[in-house]
């Protein structure tokens, strides 16, 4: 299976590529400007986080407007890319109420794809000045906290999928089995 | 999971293929520079000299215990002692960034006249991805200039070779536990030393002042840690902070500087929490402190801030 990791300058890029190649997926960083037809044949893509507002930088996101709009694969937004799908398909995005940084109590909501098999409560690690005001015509929340209203969120037509913490540090609790639940989404939307 | 061995085998073939010549290593006994020479020398053997160099910016008796580290290897190694060099070049710097970009900039110099005493082309280094990742690049917000990456001139003299720039601190542990390293469980220590634990001027008072409290920061979480009081740290230290405050000893009015004590647990460097050292614990350290350093020091406070939004070191 093809997952790469779409650079969009996060700190924490490589350890999303870390957690992937520790899940025994064929992995790659790429820079947000590589063309869609050199990536169109991956089986999923993981947008990365980045230090970007994304709602005053956009330039700085590159193509994943272009991704978002063209892959047929299911893909997986974190931070700034969650915060980046989101305005993308008409969603508000603006400074956080309280940025979080470092601990979060994190609020399940649905169970169904990303936060399968996991508690209805636990601990994940944020890091993050602006947050998602307005989820698009079409999304669903699935998780939140007592801090920030958008944790998680899921595209009800089509395999989008996205979260506001950090799946991919340490300190984040379940975050392998958040990725490894991304990649059985891949597996059932391929049998599709 | 990590495939040490794996790892291994392909970065001693890889590091063969690309060193065609002689190499130096910047060997500072940390264990990533430690695992990084001895791939190297596993794989172009006496083509290889390792360098310490001796920045007048290390801890009590580092460099001794480095050396022993270095004849026990049995690589090629020499000491550079240029202490009086990085005191002069640091001198009225107070900026953060400047200070990184200014010791960098030394390393290199005399890692490439080292180079040239032995004809070598190459520069082996022990960067890992936390050090590339907050050095910043085109897309990436710049936290913190690693000295080996960050204070890099633009025109170096020699051909860069990074063997361990994917991996983490806790992955380099597993390769030094496979290879037998002697600094496998050595706590990280920042490549511009003392110098970003002495915020304000770096001064040998200064660092003077700052190694000592390192040291009995050190000392007193090892006991503890040895009498099964608390877990070791992943880093402890202490920092100097530029803020006098009024105290009293011994019914005398005192106006001296303040010692921050930092411990933190994490597993890869990139996210950390701050460690609950037990109350007794900071109890002696503060005093040991403030008693054995009282001309300098007469307050001792306590670091609680986690990774993000910190970071680990304070400069």
């Amino acid at each position: 299976m093809k997952v790469y990791v779409v650079d969009n300058g996060g700190q924490w890029t490589h350890r999303e590529w870390r957690v992937l190649k520790y899940l025994k997926v064929e992995t790659k960083i790429i820079p947000n400007t590589t063309p869609f037809d050199e990536i169109k044949d991956l089986d999923g893509l993981v947008l990365s986080g980045g230090a970007p507002s994304v709602a005053t930088d956009a330039s700085l996101m590159g193509n994943n407007g272009e991704y978002l709009d063209k892959a047929e694969y299911p893909i997986f937004g974190i931070c700034a890319g969650m915060q980046f799908l989101s305005e993308h398909f008409g969603g508000k995005l603006g400074p956080s109420v309280i940025p979080e940084f470092g601990h979060v109590d994190l609020i399940v909501k649905s169970h169904d794809d990303l936060f399968k098999g996991l508690p209805d409560a636990f601990t994940v690690w944020g890091s993050h000045n602006d947050e998602v005001k307005l989820v698009p015509d079409g999304f669903e929340i699935t998780a939140t906290s007592p801090t920030c209203p958008v944790e998680a969120v899921r595209c009800l037509t089509r395999p989008i999928y996205g979260v506001q913490f950090h799946p991919e540090v340490e300190n984040t609790e379940n975050g392998p089995q958040i990725f490894q639940n991304f990649l059985d989404i891949i597996i059932s939307y391929e049998k599709h | 999971m990590f495939g040490v061995e794996e790892f291994v085998d392909e970065t001693i073939e890889d590091i063969r293929k690309k060193i065609t010549g002689n190499a130096i290593i910047a060997c500072s006994g940390g264990v990533d520079s430690m695992v990084a020479a001895a791939l190297a020398s596993k794989a172009i053997g006496d083509r290889l000299l390792a360098v310490y160099v001796d920045t007048g910016l290390m801890r009590k008796g580092e460099t001794d215990e480095v050396r022993a580290m270095l004849e026990h290897t049995g690589i090629n190694y020499k000491i550079a002692s240029v202490g009086e060099e990085f005191f002069a070049a640091l001198d009225g710097i107070t900026d953060p960034e400047q200070k990184r970009k200014i010791i960098g900039e030394k390393f290199i110099r005399v890692f490439e006249k080292e180079a040239k005493g032995f004809k070598a082309e190459f520069l082996v280094q022990g960067t890992i991805a936390p050090d590339w990742i907050e050095s910043g690049d085109g897309v990436r917000d710049t936290i913190k200039s690693h000295h080996n990456v960050g204070g890099l001139p633009k025109e170096m003299g020699m051909i860069l070779v990074e063997p361990l720039r994917d991996l983490y601190k806790d992955e380099v542990r597993d390769v030094a536990r496979f290879l037998k390293i002697q600094a496998s469980e050595r706590q990280p220590f920042p490549g511009p030393a003392l110098a970003v634990r002495c915020l304000g001027e770096v001064t040998p008072e200064n660092v003077e002042i700052v190694r000592e409290a390192c040291y009995i920061v050190e000392d007193e979480l090892q006991k503890a840690a040895k009498a099964g009081k608390m877990e070791i740290p992943w880093q402890y230290f202490a920092v100097l902070i530029p803020t006098r405050t009024v105290g009293v000893q011994g019914d005398r009015r005192a106006y001296g500087r303040t010692i921050v004590v930092r411990a933190v647990t994490s597993i890869d460097g990139m996210t950390a929490t701050y460690t609950a050292i037990p109350m007794d614990v900071l109890d002696t350290i503060s005093t040991r402190i403030t008693n054995t350093m009282k001309s300098q020091v007469n307050r001792v406070v306590y670091d609680i801030t986690n990774k993000p939004p910190s970071t680990i070191e304070w400069e």
